[in-house]
């Protein structure tokens, strides 16, 4: 079922963009890049539920009567979860708005993963696979094998700017695209955080900061490592959904570009 | 460290792990390569190479003495003249390396890791040359020592084949559709010959040049001045190697189809021949036999009229070509029950050979 659902259709819309564009060098790159667009495309009603959810709960962290409810509850939990829950219901804010879309999404980042994996064909058993996800109206004989030049890269092996000299700890060279995908990675990270809550006796609030926060530091680095070790096709899809994930998100004129720098993060919530 | 800040690394570990690792296989993986000579087989199976004593099937040694996930074998492995077991890697480090056949230990003071592609191919052991083909489509040229002797050569495409020589010259066939045709020394001759499809197997050496079979169904003469005809055609892909015995091709395709071709004149010599599943590996001729294996797992041997002889279900998918060592056949099934399985002319089994997991 996943075969069948997710990866064959994702499998063959990448490698028909890439059919299309006319198979040459650099083609198979700007295939990713298509199809990450045209994935963003198709789930943005889902990016721009999540964002509307994590607004509006980010926008009822500054709520006088939700402070204040807070406060006359902090040694309640029971009643604050009850009172939470009406202002909830009064306001028609859905508290799982914000994460039930990136749920829904997940199977869909992992079976363009695995698309993407698949469609590099890096041995003959990944080969034969991938013969057989085809659906029958592909041109076969000329996808297959993709010519898996784009730019300075060859993205079915990890990416890497060769150096003069030898660095152990890098054998690939200089991870230009590792560190790309990481700063994208936090920079889409940060743009998203809340503010601080000015009310340190909002614990949830506190929480869920802190929570974004470590956020903001191991996503990045954990798909920095993945861009480092994977294929550079790889690196392409996460930059490429970055970037898209960035302009989404600023194009609803709620980023926090403050939160992009040291202390940026307490400035902005002094502000409000 | 709060609950939150755990919670947190945990969901990224779980999306690492689902991201990396969501088939529950290695993200590296295929079919095993296989080689013997006349005391051992060698059977390159992932993690490690198990040396199998022919008489027995028990195994001799096993490289290395441990899992290494940057140490991945799945090339057939070569033996030399000089008595060294080379095989590639297909795992993080590139590593190409030489084994002692009757130990394991390896023989070079260093693995070559000079190539930026991994090790599908086997590599072609001429007067002291090693031409070593690389996933990075270069050709490479390595002494008995593993030492570059000249600049790799740049072929193109992904190099999945072992070159073959009629004595004279290398032909090496590669993923970019292409047949590639060079002197002994390793320079070009002539124009690359498209092939029209992709060849992942080594061409066959005939009279006067090559055959080879690509993704295009056909089976393809080249000549050693580099002329094309098409010898034979296929119903579907072309994946092993054509057989080449006494004037006779004998190949088969994705749909399953086995053919036996005269060279000469292009005509089957069989009627429509279909016992079985898609058959990827290359044939094996033996004797009065050719023998098949299919990716259903049926272990097939017919006679020169295509009748068949006996058949043997496995289990697992026949992937990798069958290996003769003196009389005794091996057949090695891709997630089969065992990993080796030896075999006399009459279908009579011998042994099978199963690695003991640690």
């Amino acid at each position: 079922m996943w075969q069948t659902f997710i990866i064959q259709p994702m499998v063959n819309l990448l490698l028909w963009i890439y059919d299309i564009l006319g198979h040459g060098p650099h083609m198979f790159g700007i295939a990713i890049i298509l199809f990450t667009i045209i994935i963003r495309l198709v789930t943005w009603p889902l990016n721009a539920s999540q964002v509307k959810g994590a607004q509006a709960m980010q926008e009822l962290q500054n709520d006088k009567e939700w402070q204040d409810i807070q406060k006359k509850h902090a040694k309640d939990r029971e009643k604050l979860a009850q009172e939470q829950m009406r202002i909830y219901k009064e306001r028609g804010i859905n508290p799982f708005a914000s994460c039930l879309p990136t749920l829904i999404q997940f199977p869909i980042i992992i079976g363009l993963y695995q698309s993407i994996s698949r469609a590099m064909a890096a041995t003959p058993l990944d080969m034969l696979n991938l013969a057989r996800t085809l659906y029958p109206f592909q041109n076969i004989e000329n996808i297959i094998p993709l010519n898996s030049t784009f730019l300075w890269m060859h993205l079915g092996r990890p990416e890497g700017i060769p150096l003069p000299f030898e660095v152990s700890f890098l054998p690939n060279g200089f991870p230009l695209l590792a560190i790309i995908v990481a700063l994208t990675t936090y920079v889409q990270t940060k743009l998203t955080m809340p503010a601080t809550p000015p009310n340190p006796s909002d614990q949830a609030a506190a929480q869920t900061a802190a929570m974004s926060s470590s956020m903001s530091v191991y996503m990045p680095l954990m798909l920095g490592w993945f861009a480092l070790t994977f294929a550079s096709g790889i690196s392409v899809y996460f930059i490429t959904s970055n970037l898209l994930g960035i302009i989404q998100y600023a194009a609803t004129g709620r980023a926090n570009w403050n939160n992009l720098l040291p202390g940026g993060n307490k400035k902005n919530a002094t502000k409000k | 460290m709060n609950r939150k800040k755990i919670f947190v690394i945990l969901l990224l570990a779980f999306a690492a792990l689902t991201l990396s690792a969501c088939s529950g296989q290695p993200l590296t993986n295929t079919w095993p390569g296989l080689a013997a000579d006349a005391e051992r087989a060698y059977l390159a199976t992932g993690s490690f190479i198990y040396a199998v004593d022919l008489k027995t099937g028990d195994q001799v040694w096993q490289y290395p003495s441990e899992a290494d996930n940057s140490l991945l074998f799945f090339a057939t492995p070569v033996l030399t003249e000089d008595g060294q077991l080379l095989v590639g890697s297909v795992g993080t480090t590139h590593s190409f390396i030489s084994l002692d056949p009757a130990s394991g230990a390896e023989k070079w003071a260093q693995p070559f890791s000079g190539a930026k592609g991994t090790w599908v191919a086997p590599p072609l052991v001429m007067n002291g040359t090693i031409y070593a083909p690389n996933t990075d489509g270069f050709l490479y040229f390595l002494d008995m020592n593993g030492k570059q002797t000249a600049n790799p050569l740049e072929l193109g495409g992904s190099l999945w084949s072992a070159p073959v020589t009629d004595g004279e010259l290398l032909y090496i066939a590669s993923l970019d559709h292409h047949l590639h045709i060079l002197d002994l020394d390793g320079n070009p001759i002539g124009e690359p010959i498209d092939l029209g499809g992709a060849s992942p197997s080594s061409p066959t050496v005939g009279e006067g040049g090559v055959y080879a079979g690509s993704f295009n169904a056909t089976v393809g003469f080249v000549s050693s001045n580099g002329e094309f005809q098409t010898a034979a055609e296929a119903s579907n892909w072309l994946w092993g190697s054509p057989a080449f015995d006494n004037g006779v091709l004998y190949f088969a395709d994705l749909n399953g189809n086995i053919y036996s071709v005269d060279a000469a004149t292009g005509s089957q010599n069989w009627g429509e021949l279909k016992p079985d599943g898609p058959i990827v590996a290359s044939p094996l001729v033996a004797g009065d036999q050719v023998y098949f294996g299919s990716e259903n797992g049926t272990f097939i041997a017919l006679d020169r009229d295509g009748g068949i002889v006996w058949e043997k279900a496995m289990g697992g998918s026949l992937y990798t070509p069958p290996v003769l060592s003196g009389d005794t056949i091996l057949v090695a099934p891709y997630q089969a029950e065992f990993a080796l399985a030896a075999y006399d002319a009459s279908g009579k089994q011998a042994w099978t050979f199963t690695p003991v997991k640690e």
